[in-house]
């Protein structure tokens, strides 16, 4: 078969034909514009969704209720989890704090302490305390400092000792300060070393780093700690971590159920989107056959002309096929037009965030909807084509 | 070329049957045949059989003597060899219709040139000398539907003609041609076809016209049977 003469001769005919062709054309991108476009939603806001829970590491945060007793070893045993991305242990809540002197004048500003190393999420990109003196300060308590990256703050760090109250002095040097959304409260993040050398301060032994003193004697290799600080690797580690803990009887507080909202709404919003769908194409390819078959019987007489002339079986199936394709490729380009000005007009009504779309269609998903729209039309053209090429020479060529 | 021999062909059963008989028909190039009778008579269907569109009865002789040696029809209609008739057809076989039977999404250039391009052959001059030929030359770039019924059947036959084929065949070609018309276009049929050393045989119920321009004349001999059905026998073939 020559497939360049049948493209043309199908081509020529689809042309002349204009006014089916493009009731064809129309049909079809009545229907592919609206789910393209609703395809565009589900993933835009599904993604804006699920990138807001996966870029804010709060959500993978798991934090252990009431008090607990772990050894270092048992925090590291927890590090060395598949589904832990970060963990280290904290001292007690009470003898993590500190007062900070601000470099001008003002109030002291009194700052939780919490410990920070490699692989924080809040950190993200910040640089991390490399020697016992760096911290870090949330953006509130840089604020009430009027501290910035570079400046030495005076940290006083108190005791009562036999019921006199004692307190030690050290600069601290700011090494970063921590974005908003990623710790709201007063804060210092500092290294581990530091925290326990103020608990130890705190509980009356001397800390020979600072020169503070206290009793002798160090009770560092059997410490205790109350609790630690958790990140889960991604979103689907938050669950299995809560059951894990869970059926060790330590209780935690989780977004595990944040999540599953989300993931549920994700799934029931892609139900939606396929039951649209299945409907739309289904009518579309309800509408595709009957122009097929309209078409095949409109143009039954060139057909058997055709026929006649002497062009084979698969010609005729393949001038019905084409203009089918051809019918695909044209609604394709107008309802993917369609769907550029809507998702345009889309994003800039919802737009919240940089970097987030309320409609969004990725390309292989548009490669995808392509794919399956062609298909669809070469399938309810074959219903046509069928017919085609049981057309007999000897029909319908002496009707005038 | 073509040979037939106790060919029938049979539709409908009781007295609603209407069946064809050839005893005996040979077609060779240069014959200029016409077969004559009543509407009704089988005049179509002598000319589908012939044409390779409509499957003979079973039993009989249909076979086509080509470059390609002797090919037996009756067994290529029993074995479905459809795209294999198909094939013949394009080669063998030019056909024009009562109506033209033209594609009006194609000029009459395409139109002309389709079963040439259906073939591989490429364009040799032969489209442009025959609408010369037709005097049809300046309505080659013209759609079928802007040209005048006589015009529109002069293009039939030039398509018929242009992949030089050895049997042409014409259905009524005239039948819908006012006598004038009719007298120019079966006269350019006729000459066109002995031109290319074509076996021409075309159906008419205009007894004179086909003698004046020279055709052998062909009858169907319609016969009502026994059980109430018709059969139509073709007389006087060569």
């Amino acid at each position: 078969m020559r497939a360049g003469l049948m493209a043309r001769l199908a081509w020529h005919d689809y042309r002349a034909d204009w006014r089916l062709s493009a009731c064809a054309v129309l049909a079809l991108v009545a229907v592919l514009a609206p789910l393209l476009v609703l395809f565009g939603l589900k993933s835009g806001l599904i993604g804006s969704l699920t990138d807001r829970l996966e870029q804010d590491p709060g959500v993978r945060e798991i934090v252990p209720l009431g008090g607990g007793r772990y050894s270092a070893a048992r925090i590291d045993e927890l590090r060395r989890l598949p589904e832990v991305a970060f963990a280290l242990p904290r001292t007690r809540q009470i003898a993590a704090t500190a007062d900070l002197y601000p470099n001008r004048p003002g109030p002291v500003v009194s700052v939780e302490m919490l410990p920070t190393g490699s692989g924080d999420p809040l950190l993200g990109a910040l640089p991390q305390p490399q020697r016992l003196d760096e911290v870090l300060l949330s953006r509130s308590a840089a604020e009430k400092l009027g501290a910035g990256v570079g400046d030495e703050l005076l940290a006083a760090f108190g005791r009562l000792d036999g019921g006199v109250a004692e307190y030690q002095r050290t600069r601290l040097r700011v090494v970063g300060v921590l974005p908003l959304a990623a710790f709201q409260r007063d804060a210092l993040f500092g290294r581990l070393e530091l925290l326990e050398a103020v608990e130890d301060y705190r509980d009356g032994r001397a800390v020979a780093a600072f020169d503070w003193p206290g009793m002798q004697g160090s009770g560092a290799a059997q410490r205790i700690y109350p609790g630690f600080r958790l990140y889960a690797r991604d979103l689907d580690a938050v669950e299995t971590l809560r059951q894990r803990f869970a059926t060790e009887g330590q209780e935690v507080a989780t977004q595990a159920e944040a999540i599953a909202q989300v993931r549920s709404l994700s799934r029931n919003l892609g139900v939606v989107f396929w039951i649209i769908a299945g409907l739309g194409l289904a009518g579309a390819f309800a509408a595709m056959t009957a122009s097929a078959l309209a078409a095949v019987a409109r143009k039954h007489r060139e057909l058997s002309v055709l026929r006649l002339i002497g062009f084979p079986t698969a010609a005729l199936l393949a001038f019905v096929s084409l203009q089918a394709l051809y019918t695909g490729l044209i609604s394709l380009l107008l309802g993917g037009l369609a769907y550029l000005a809507a998702e345009t007009l889309l994003n800039q009504l919802f737009m919240q965030q940089a970097g987030e779309y309320a409609c969004r269609l990725e390309w292989h998903q548009y490669l995808l909807a392509a794919a399956a729209t062609l298909g669809f039309s070469l399938l309810a053209a074959a219903v046509g084509g069928w017919r085609a090429a049981g057309i007999e020479a000897s029909e319908g060529l002496r009707d005038v | 070329m073509l040979r037939l021999r106790d060919v029938r062909k049979s539709r409908g059963s009781g007295s609603q049957r209407f069946s064809l008989w050839v005893p005996r028909l040979d077609l060779y190039p240069g014959q200029r045949l016409a077969v004559v009778g009543a509407s009704g008579s089988g005049k179509s269907t002598l000319l589908d059989l012939l044409a390779l569109v409509l499957s003979p009865d079973p039993g009989g002789e249909l076979s086509l003597r080509s470059a390609q040696g002797e090919q037996d029809i009756a067994a290529l209609w029993r074995a479905g060899r459809q795209d294999r008739l198909a094939e013949l057809r394009s080669r063998e076989l030019g056909y024009v219709l009562q109506t033209g039977g033209l594609l009006g999404f194609l000029d009459v250039r395409g139109n002309i040139g389709l079963s040439r391009e259906l073939l591989g052959l490429g364009d040799d001059g032969s489209v442009r000398r025959l609408a010369e030929q037709l005097e049809i030359v300046d309505q080659l770039d013209k759609r079928p539907s802007a040209l005048s019924v006589g015009q529109r059947q002069r293009v039939g036959i030039a398509r018929a003609l242009a992949h030089s084929p050895k049997l042409v065949l014409a259905d009524e070609p005239t039948a819908s041609l006012d006598p004038l018309n009719a007298a120019r276009v079966m006269q350019l049929l006729v000459e066109q076809s002995q031109a290319r050393g074509a076996c021409l045989l075309l159906t008419t119920h205009d007894l004179q016209l086909a003698r004046s321009v020279g055709l052998s004349l062909l009858g169907l001999q319609v016969r009502r049977d026994a059980d109430g059905g018709v059969t139509a026998t073709l007389e006087g073939a060569g």
